[in-house]
């Protein structure tokens, strides 16, 4: 055997070792490993959630101090005093037209009797004044 | 069960009674329907009609300020009613005599006096003056002015005292009348009678 030979075979025996290796860390590598617990359903639920169709996102504003019951129950309390007091200023105004008209009506009625009252004291003058008048020339 | 009802329909002709005898003494006169349809061919009509709470609800919302409405406040505080029917028309003849003669003739009862009764055959103006008198003192006052282009009928039902006639002359133009005549005709009609 030469010395080519032997240093042939000693290079075959150093790449048999290296392929070993390598061969060993693929596989300790790649070897079978069990999930953790709850892995499918964690990843289930993540990609049910990304299915799902996006919830609309609440925005602040200033409509919402409405929600709380104090302020609903407050609005509601002046609500029903503007209503009671527009209901009352709205009676007041009405029965002042009403009345001012009956007065009217009233103060009329008594200018007629008035007017038609001097009317008779007129005629009555009138006649006292020619029974007189007659009675004088008479005399 | 019938005697019940009996029960009830007593008491129902008892209030209907009252009711009616109520308003017979608060108004104590009917206006003829054909008096009242004149105001279809009137011209212009003054209607006006007040009962007692009328009177005393109109008289709140008369002025302490102005001396005219002073003296109406002090006027209708014991009134029971004021009313007034007054057509003034186009025309002559527009009502007939007999309409006329039927409001009168409501006035020629006991306890009415006419004091004023007035017939003017020159310028056609007839005019009467009834009072009522209870106790001596007047309860009211009735004008009836049959003119030939107008007709004006006013009742004035409730105490009217001297001095409140006495403030109304000059104010309303209502002549201070002399009441001492109450009782009697002040002015014989030229053509009307006096019961």
């Amino acid at each position: 055997m030469t010395r080519m030979d032997n240093d042939m075979t000693r290079m075959d025996m150093d790449m048999n070792k290296d392929v070993k290796g390598m061969d060993d860390a693929l596989k300790n590598a790649l070897r079978r490993q069990e999930a953790p617990d709850g892995f499918a359903a964690r990843v289930l639920a993540r990609v049910a959630q990304q299915d799902s169709p996006q919830k609309p996102v609440h925005r602040d504003s200033w409509l919402t101090f409405l929600t709380q019951p104090i302020v609903r129950w407050a609005a509601l309390a002046a609500f029903a005093t503007a209503m009671i007091l527009g209901v009352h200023v709205y009676n007041v105004r009405r029965e002042r037209a009403e009345g001012e008209a009956a007065k009217q009506r009233l103060m009329l009625a008594l200018r007629v009797a008035g007017s038609k009252l001097q009317l008779a004291r007129a005629k009555v003058n009138e006649m006292n004044a020619n029974q007189t008048r007659n009675r004088q020339v008479k005399e | 069960m019938t005697r019940t009802i009996t029960r009830r329909k007593t008491m129902l002709w008892l209030a209907l009674l009252l009711a009616s005898s109520a308003l017979a003494h608060a108004q104590d006169f009917k206006i003829p329907p054909d008096v009242e349809k004149l105001s279809a061919k009137a011209k212009e009509t003054v209607e006006v009609t007040m009962d007692g709470p009328m009177l005393r609800w109109a008289s709140k919302f008369l002025s302490a300020d102005d001396p005219e409405e002073q003296k109406a406040a002090k006027l209708v505080a014991n009134l029971k009613g004021i009313y007034v029917r007054s057509f003034e028309f186009d025309k002559e003849g527009a009502y007939s005599a007999a309409e006329v003669e039927a409001l009168r003739s409501q006035f020629r009862s006991p306890g009415w006096s006419r004091v004023v009764g007035v017939r003017s055959e020159r310028d056609g103006d007839n005019v009467d003056v009834f009072f009522k008198l209870e106790n001596d003192k007047m309860a009211g006052i009735v004008v009836i002015s049959a003119e030939p282009k107008e007709l004006t009928f006013v009742n004035i039902v409730g105490p009217l005292e001297v001095d409140q006639l006495a403030d109304l002359g000059g104010e309303f133009g209502i002549p201070k009348l002399n009441t001492k005549a109450s009782s009697k005709p002040v002015v014989k009609a030229d053509k009307g009678e006096h019961k």
